[in-house]
């Protein structure tokens, strides 16, 4: 029994899903100097939120999503995902869906979903069953004998999203995830990504360049500048849900993608 | 579809016509049996003196294989060594690519003085020849595995040792292939190279053998085995690219690498 159990005595069931990330900093060290690639970020997400992370190039906000996902350590401050540090990955707390480029090619769809399974030797045949369950999800039922270069850009993301998935993380990390996909191709995974979203009841961070993207997606939008990276702004996105593409041409939403463009202008 | 079809019937066409004409050139009398013996009296000379041919081919064949085996082995291994630490990287690469520029085979008569005439010196020799390419291209297959797909296996939990067999490996597998696929060409030519210039057995000493007595149809027939070979190494080497990288069908990267590597890695002979 650890002592700071006691001193904290808060459900896991209630923090499941929670992400906490206070005053943290990072710093990368070159040979001629030292790039403050975050300053003093603190934000708090609760569980089931959808939130997006917009910025300028350079700003820190893939990082900072590496950071909640345990690839990368920060230089100060803590972060919190269901209550408890990150000093590594943790599959069972955070799924991360990269890019494309992140599925294994010499895999098939279904054995790509497996993978993680496979990687803490869960038997054969609920892997399978798992995985079976998770393409499903992602609506990918009937493909997963295929090949990664036998699937268009937004099945493997679909396939990539099913990987994160897979072992029913409370937490969704996703970087840039549709970045290389064609625009149709991009709204369509939008909508997809609401609706697993919506199934599943995921706390889902996103981090996207694209500002219409941000806002059709997000619940809160948080807006980070470049050079040192810090947040400087945090929207609450109150269109009501289903998101619809008819929303897009609406007021509301040319109010909040403007005020995140002007973030961004200025510290561009 | 029916391009692809036509192209390789195109081929076969081609490959036809080419023993047509070595079977008619010299029939006709257009090129002299000394420089060209046809096709025919060829494949007598070979069906003629079989036993020694096949003596000849044993040899060679046991020196090719031995050699692969050091020549693959070895240089997997290394590249794997080199490709995967930056600072065996900084220290052997340099003096590796310069050891491309010189002509390997300046150095068989050491070989021949230290190993002796016999097999030793051949292997010795091809095995070192070979090498090179497929220590080469391991290490670029290795050194350029997309770090995305690291960071994802990270991401899920892999060790490093699940990182090694389920990432690094499979996913350097077609560069390394195609540096089989030149390295055991070398190989090949490495032996047959050997045997030529001081030997007392295998094709290549045949060939060199029945040269010095100006018997065209026989050092013909050596060529000919020569060429099996290397056709038979080639279509073996397909099969396995079949059988191991199926998922490098339709992707530039496998493309790409062997264009690379076989562009670069000219027999410096």
């Amino acid at each position: 029994m650890q002592p700071l159990a006691n001193v904290t005595p808060l459900k896991p069931a209630a923090r499941a899903g929670a992400i906490e990330v206070k005053n943290v900093g990072q710093v990368f060290k070159t040979r001629s100097q030292d790039v403050v690639a975050l300053e003093d970020v603190s934000l708090e997400v609760k569980p089931g939120r959808f939130v997006v992370l917009v910025g300028p190039s350079g700003c820190g906000k893939s990082t900072l999503l590496m950071m909640m996902a345990g690839l990368r350590q920060q230089t100060s401050g803590t972060i919190t995902i269901s209550g408890a540090p990150i000093p590594q990955p943790d599959p069972d707390r955070v799924g991360v869906v990269f890019q494309e480029a992140s599925l294994f090619p010499w895999l098939t769809a279904e054995d790509n979903v497996e993978f993680p399974l496979a990687l803490r030797g869960v038997p054969r045949a609920e892997r399978r069953a798992k995985a079976q369950d998770a393409l499903k999800l992602v609506g990918l039922d009937g493909f997963g004998g295929r090949h990664p270069h036998e699937l268009s850009g937004g099945m493997k993301q679909r396939v990539s999203i099913a990987r994160g998935l897979v072992q029913d993380p409370p937490v969704l990390l996703m970087d840039e995830p549709f970045a290389a996909l064609d625009e149709q191709t991009r709204m369509t995974m939008g909508d997809e990504l609401l609706r697993i979203w919506a199934a599943t009841g995921k706390t889902v961070v996103f981090v996207t360049h694209s500002l219409t993207e941000a806002v059709y997606l997000a619940d809160e939008v948080i807006v980070m500048s470049a050079r040192p990276g810090r947040i400087v702004d945090h929207l609450q996105v109150q269109l009501p849900r289903p998101r619809t593409y008819e929303m897009l041409s609406g007021d509301a939403f040319g109010a909040l993608r403007d005020r995140i463009w002007r973030h961004i202008r200025k510290s561009a | 579809m029916s391009a692809r079809i036509s192209a390789k019937t195109l081929r076969y066409l081609i490959v036809i016509g080419l023993i047509a004409l070595w079977e008619l050139l010299p029939r006709t009398g257009l090129i002299p049996e000394l420089f060209l013996p046809s096709l025919s009296s060829t494949l007598i000379a070979g069906w003629t003196d079989a036993a020694e041919y096949g003596h000849a081919l044993a040899v060679t064949l046991y020196e090719v294989v031995v050699s692969m085996a050091f020549a693959c082995g070895g240089g997997i291994l290394l590249g794997a060594i080199v490709g995967s630490l930056p600072r065996p990287r900084v220290l052997i690469m340099p003096m590796v690519s310069s050891l491309y520029a010189v002509p390997l085979v300046i150095l068989y008569p050491v070989f021949t003085v230290w190993l002796g005439i016999g097999s030793e010196s051949k292997i010795a020799f091809a095995s070192i020849y070979g090498f090179l390419p497929t220590m080469l291209a391991t290490a670029a297959g290795i050194q350029t595995i997309d770090p995305q797909l690291l960071l994802a296996a990270r991401s899920m939990g892999a060790t490093l040792s699940q990182r090694l067999v389920r990432v690094i490996i499979p996913a350097a597998i077609p560069t390394v292939l195609s540096g089989l696929r030149v390295g055991g060409a070398l190989v090949i030519v490495g032996v047959v190279v050997s045997e030529m210039l001081i030997s007392s057995a295998g094709i290549g000493y045949l060939i060199s053998r029945y040269r010095t007595i100006l018997d065209s149809p026989h050092v013909f027939a050596g060529v000919l085995l020569v060429l099996f070979l290397a056709i038979a190494f080639n279509a073996a080497i397909r099969w396995i690219e079949r059988k191991a990288a199926i998922w490098q069908t339709g992707t530039r990267a496998g493309q790409a690498n062997d264009e690379i590597t076989s562009g670069a890695m000219q027999p410096a002979t």
